[in-house]
């Protein structure tokens, strides 16, 4: 198995693409994947394949992949479930580097055998097959684009580092939307559906080594092999940190449980043991993927020292209520902090944690405030909370904080709670990659988890 | 199977129990609990009852033969109707929290341990955390500080902390044996521990 995650560069990183199942016939799978390839920037070869025709979108399309004259690298396949393992064993002919089985009505539908011989044909040729049942691969640094639903509807997310791993294409698809829509940059999207050949473990792997990766979300129905997914979990997220979420949490299959244990543990328990025994971090929801994965981008905090900058007493308030009930403990300033901090506060001002800089403080106060806890060896985590309705608050605001994030000296979490105008700021906070939360419950939780990882990794050390 | 056999296969493979002894009548058990000395519990073993509890099965803290002759008249009018084997009569626990070490084989990862807080009550409350087997004594620490109750192990209330040690121990010798033994699903439920160490007071097994 080995060899074929290695192979798997060959389908990310493809010079020349062949699509099986291209058709002129708009909407048709077929057709909305040969678009991305002619109109998404892929500067390879592109390929495609459908007996019925001669030409397709401008380019020749070929009978079958052998009349094919150069090498092909990846093959998405998106013929019916029959034809498969027939144009399969003319892949490994002409030795394909890798397959996209876009295909559906394989173990889903009770069609074990054609998975049988997919598998076969796949290991003796060592040729690895993303899927089937899937959207595929998506990888913004090569172009190469499987996903087989319009970009006028689904926007493709920038290059980025994160890595997207999903079974499911439908939450696959969500999150590549919302990724797009939020700015979040990706590196390498995997909707791996069937996982006839290979599965989440061997993904995790190929991601672990790449070098576009540094953060993976990971989104799991169920597995195959707990045992092994276990084992190259703690690997991985030792590397790079695995944020997780498990669909499908309910408590089936316990009809026969004779004992209290039984009946407590249902096969979800035994993954969130699974994901606390290897510290990957785990979400709640989808929306919480993007929350935490935000921040992971961030440099690792060195402590667990909280320092909130508000200039909203309340938001303030709430957002330490929030630190206390996650664990986290808000820094205690030093003499030098304290001084430096009364110098930027109006007379009236109170110097404390969280540091009110009160409503008519405006984004100068912000720049000094950030300023002065970026230098206080007390402080590990900067969350900034900047109510962007105060009549001194203006644009600059967003360069300030953008700064603040670029220099990379700790981390820091945004909140600005409001409405239209509001998220209009936090979009382009968003897209500086600029951790921005709509909500103090949100911005803390995912500071949590970041401190945590920061914690385990740093003990490893 | 019944509550005797899980005893044995226990003892067998390094856990220790409290002193037991079964008795098929009221004249073995009256033998039985004075040989252990008082007080002591009494407990049907029936392979029809599933939880001894629900059906009036269990007696706790028989001081005297006089108060065991009523226990066990007792308890065979309770157990009518069932096939009843005897009773097992055993040295009372010590006093401490009652905790429940447990474990079953995920089609998917196999054997796992659950810790959490004992008693009758355990599927109400649900504190327990589990892990994948096998586990190390940190993940017993971690398994400990996940639990709602921790607070409990670490001693409120003024009294001491419960052994950890102890329940570590307990915890890994659970694993392994459940690997060992392929062990379906089992629940040692109440381990009864304080701060020198743990009772194991009842057990469940499906192998």
């Amino acid at each position: 198995m080995k060899m074929m995650v290695k192979r798997l560069d060959r389908i990310f990183y493809p010079k020349s693409v062949a699509i099986v199942g291209a058709t002129p016939t708009t909407n048709k799978i077929g057709n909305v994947v040969l678009k991305n390839f002619v109109e998404g920037m892929f500067d390879g070869e592109i390929y495609p394949v459908n007996p019925k025709y001669d030409e397709i979108l401008g380019r020749r399309c070929y009978p079958q992949i052998s009349k094919i004259a150069g090498k092909i690298d990846c093959a998405v396949l998106a013929t019916p479930a029959d034809t498969i393992p027939e144009i399969m064993n003319e892949c490994a002919k002409k030795k394909v580097g890798g397959i996209v089985m876009i295909t559906s009505g394989f173990e889903e539908s009770g069609r074990t055998d054609i998975a049988e011989k997919i598998r076969e044909i796949a290991v003796k040729n060592n040729m690895p097959v993303v899927g089937p049942n899937c959207l595929g691969v998506f990888n913004p640094y090569s172009k190469i684009d499987s996903i087989f639903l319009p970009m006028y509807k689904l926007e493709r997310p920038r290059a980025g580092n994160i890595a997207f791993i999903t079974q499911s294409g439908a939450v696959g698809s969500t999150i590549i939307d919302l990724a797009a829509y939020y700015g979040v940059g990706i590196s390498k999207f995997i909707s791996y559906g069937n996982a006839t050949v290979l599965d989440e473990s061997d993904y995790l792997e190929y991601v672990m080594n790449d070098k576009e990766t540094k953060v993976i979300i990971l989104y799991i129905e169920g597995v195959k092999d707990g045992r092994k997914f276990l084992e190259i979990m703690k690997k991985v997220n030792k590397k790079k940190p695995i944020i997780v979420l498990k669909g499908g949490q309910g408590r089936g299959g316990q009809a026969a449980a004779k004992s209290h244990t039984g009946n407590i543990a249902g096969s979800y328990m035994a993954y969130n043991a699974a994901f606390k025994q290897a510290k990957v971090i785990e979400a709640d929801g989808l929306y919480e993927l993007f929350d935490i994965v935000k921040i992971f981008n961030q440099p690792k905090p060195k402590g667990d020292g909280i320092g909130i900058i508000t200039n909203g007493g309340g938001l303030g308030i709430i957002t330490t209520d929030f630190v206390e009930k996650e664990n986290l403990h808000l820094a205690e300033f030093s003499e030098s902090t304290k001084k430096e901090i009364a110098k930027i506060l109006p007379p009236y001002g109170n110097v404390g944690n969280p540091l009110d800089l009160v409503a008519d403080s405006g984004v100068d106060s912000y720049k000094k405030a950030i300023e002065i806890m970026m230098n206080a060896d007390e402080i590990n985590v900067l969350i900034i909370v900047v109510l962007l309705q105060t009549p001194p608050m203006d644009e600059r605001i967003i360069h300030v904080l953008t700064k603040a994030s670029d220099d990379r000296r700790k981390p820091i979490a945004t909140i600005s709670v409001g409405g239209a105008y509001t998220e209009a700021y936090r979009k382009i906070l968003e897209r500086n990659g600029v951790p921005s939360y709509s909500s103090p419950t949100a911005a803390v939780k995912a500071v949590e988890r970041f401190v945590t990882y920061s914690k385990y990794i740093k003990k490893l050390k | 199977m019944t509550m005797v056999d899980d005893f044995e296969l226990l003892e067998k493979n390094g856990f220790r129990l409290i002193p037991y002894k079964t008795a098929k009548n009221e004249k073995q058990a009256l033998k039985a609990a004075d040989d252990l000395g008082y007080p002591v519990a009494m407990k049907i073993i029936s392979k029809e009852i599933e939880h001894k509890t629900d059906v009036g099965g269990v007696k706790t803290g028989i001081k005297s033969p006089e108060v065991l002759k009523i226990a066990y008249a007792e308890m065979m009018e309770n157990a009518k109707g069932f096939e009843v084997d005897g009773v097992l009569i055993q040295k009372m626990a010590r006093k401490g929290v009652e905790l429940i070490i447990g474990g079953k084989k995920d089609p998917q990862f196999g054997h796992m341990v659950v810790l959490g807080i004992g008693g009758i009550y355990v599927e109400i409350f649900k504190d327990v955390s589990a892990r994948i087997c096998p586990v190390e004594g940190m993940d017993v620490e971690e398994m400990i500080s996940e639990l709602k109750s921790h607070p409990i192990i670490d001693g409120a209330r003024g009294e001491r902390p419960l052994s950890k040690k102890a329940i570590q121990e307990l915890v890994l010798k659970t694993c392994k044996f459940m690997i060992k033994k392929d062990i379906k699903e089992m629940d040692l439920n109440p381990v009864i521990c304080d701060h020198s160490g743990c009772d194991i007071v009842d057990v469940r097994f499906r192998r």
